[in-house]
């Protein structure tokens, strides 16, 4: 590696320290500024002034202690004031680069560069913050620097050797949030009709008794559904996917704003929902398992993998065929035997799989109606799984596992001899299509865990 | 035996019967605890004799029970290595079967409590990239849990290559 042109190291915009405690910053001053008014100084509000001070110095030596640059085919990230650390992340090894604007940091024209290793775990890097175009600089010139490393060193010495650096690849918009289904399918989601439904037995016990009999256990809930509401609402807000050679990008939110982006490769099931009350106006939502986001956070994981929150469903399908490159309904699905309606009276005719040699297909619900969808070769395993009274009915449940996310593959209630074969033919016909070159970047390193030295 | 839950093609391993003997000292253990209970709260309440007697003997019917259904479970665990993937076959009321190909595994597990490490056995734990995979072999010998771990990780470390 060439040690000069490379090594010259850039800091993280100075307004760092402002835009990453703005709230403790405020509650201090909030308080103390009381405490002066009230009391004179005190030695409470002494202390909270040195310790206001303390941080301060703190956040400022930090900025001075953080470097980064791009060393080679890795990524430098020089921190700490008292333990200094030095973290190294493959170029390479990157999945993918999000770009989070905090509200404060978002007033401030700041965004914070987070780094997807697809490791799943907590040792992701992330720089915050830098000024915003410069974030957007820095992630086209990694993403491009990835690419130029996996296609292999003959092509990178080749285009090092006086060739002009590549066009950043354009970006095709596949498809943006209307507004009008985003609030349509919030009023007709279940948190809507559940905040109906209490503020309506508000009501009725109010004119029945003349009091709000029920207001201290329904208020409570009646806020936490509005807050779950408006939280969709901000996130949902100016959702727009659009693909590019890096992969899927996802831009949205209203207070805060996110971007990402998903590598193709990394997907590793599709699941479209359609839930009853919106099947009247042809809606559904289309959401990907990805390998690599982390579990832990429910939100992070729905939010993070959401294609499509709302959409006409002729929409959803053209995203389906879009990230898989065929459509499903060249699947055959088949129904379950008509004794199934015995293990679930309500769904049993709602059910249907199928599978062909690249795509497992499945079809159940009725107050949600799910469509999963696993490639073959993303099959992690398969199970059978039969209780006492599907014994008696000779039927039996084929789950097809697949990496954590939302998709749950299942086939339910199905006729014995066909579940066995069911079983039989995901196995071989997932064995095959591992054997088969896989797609364009598919599968490099994507279990690995990343490489850093602290 | 039953079609659906027939064997890949070589029969079932079946797994050591010192399991039933493991999980048959850990409840009666429990039985034993539970039976210390109902002293206690018989002689704390002053309750009837006769309440105590059908507590007891109820609870020795379902220790009977729960003393059979070990013996039926752990006999029905079993597995076969086949050329590509390994297949793991478990229960007796609520029947299962997990097909895990070799080179989707991630690593494997051989964890053996004190009890049953007295009893010289081992259980196994296969992990993949779903939480869905629940492949687990408990009750093997502890040297054929050794062996079967480490064809697991050859296997699976050849097949990983060949992606």
């Amino acid at each position: 590696m060439n040690a000069h042109d490379e090594q010259r190291f850039r800091r993280l915009s100075p307004l760092t320290p402002v835009a990453r405690a703005p709230i403790v910053l405020l509650a201090v001053v909030g308080t103390s500024w009381q405490q002066l008014i009230s009391q004179g100084v005190g030695v409470f509000s002494i202390m909270l002034g040195a310790l206001l001070v303390a941080g301060g110095a703190y956040g400022v030596a930090s900025w001075v202690r953080t470097k980064y640059w791009i060393d080679g085919d890795e990524l430098r990230i020089d921190t700490g004031v008292v333990v200094r650390q030095s973290r190294r992340i493959r170029i390479d090894r990157l999945q993918g680069i999000d770009i989070v604007q905090p509200l404060v940091a978002r007033l401030m024209g700041l965004a914070e560069l987070k780094f997807d290793l697809a490791s799943g775990g907590d040792r992701e890097g992330s720089l915050a913050f830098l000024p915003h175009r410069e974030a957007l600089e820095l992630r086209s010139s990694l993403l491009d620097r990835r690419d130029d490393l996996r296609d292999g060193p003959s092509e990178g010495a080749a285009s090092a050797g006086g060739t002009p650096p590549r066009a950043p690849a354009p970006e095709v918009r596949l498809a943006t949030l209307q507004l009008g289904p985003l609030v349509g399918s919030l009023l007709l989601s279940t948190e809507a009709l559940l905040m109906l439904v209490s503020g309506v037995a508000l009501v009725v016990t109010f004119l029945f008794t003349g009091a709000f009999l029920l207001a201290g256990g329904l208020a409570p809930a009646l806020i936490g559904l509005a807050l779950a509401l408006a939280r969709k609402l901000t996130s949902y807000y100016g959702f727009t996917l659009s693909d590019s050679a890096a992969g899927l990008h996802v831009r949205r939110g209203l207070t805060s704003l996110s971007s990402q982006t998903i590598a193709r490769a990394r997907i590793q099931g599709l699941l479209v929902t359609e839930p009853l009350l919106w099947r009247p106006f042809g809606w559904a939502k289309l959401d990907v398992s990805v390998a690599g986001y982390k579990t832990s956070d429910p939100d992070l994981v729905q939010a993070s993998s959401t294609l499509m929150p709302v959409a006409p469903r002729a929409e959803i399908h053209a995203l389906v065929h879009r990230v898989l490159g065929r459509g499903v309904s060249g699947v055959p699905l088949t129904a379950p035997p008509r004794r199934a309606r015995w293990v679930a009276p309500l769904t049993a005719w709602t059910m249907a799989v199928g599978q062909d040699a690249e795509l497992v297909v499945s079809r159940r619900g009725f107050w949600h109606r799910r469509v999963d969808i696993v490639p073959q070769a993303r099959v992690q395993s398969v199970r059978l799984a039969q209780g006492p009274l599907q014994r008696r009915l000779r039927l039996a449940d084929v789950h097809v596992d697949s990496p954590p996310g939302p998709v749950r593959l299942l086939a339910e209630a199905r006729d014995e001899v066909e579940a066995r074969a069911l079983l039989e033919h995901t196995v071989t016909l997932g064995h095959a299509a591992r054997q088969r070159p896989p797609q364009p970047s598919a599968g490099r390193g994507s279990w690995e865990p990343p490489e850093m030295t602290q | 035996m039953d079609d659906l839950f027939a064997p890949p093609g070589s029969p079932w391993q079946r797994v050591s019967p010192r399991l039933a003997v493991v999980r048959r000292w850990l409840l009666l253990v429990a039985a034993l605890l539970g039976v210390v209970v109902a002293v206690a709260l018989h002689l704390l309440l002053d309750g009837p004799w006769w309440l105590l007697t059908a507590v007891l003997a109820v609870g020795a019917v379902l220790l009977g029970w729960a003393w059979w259904l070990v013996g039926r479970n752990a006999r029905r665990w079993g597995y076969a290595e086949e050329d590509e993937e390994l297949y793991i076959t478990r229960g007796a009321l609520f029947r299962k079967l997990v097909v895990v190909p070799y080179g989707r595994m991630q690593y494997v597990d051989v964890e053996a409590g004190p009890l049953d490490q007295a009893n010289g056995i081992a259980k196994l734990h296969l992990h993949t990239a779903s939480p869905g995979t629940t492949a687990v072999i408990p009750g093997l010998r502890a040297e054929e849990a050794a062996r079967l771990r480490d064809r697991l990780t050859a296997r699976g470390e050849s097949r990983a290559a060949g992606l």
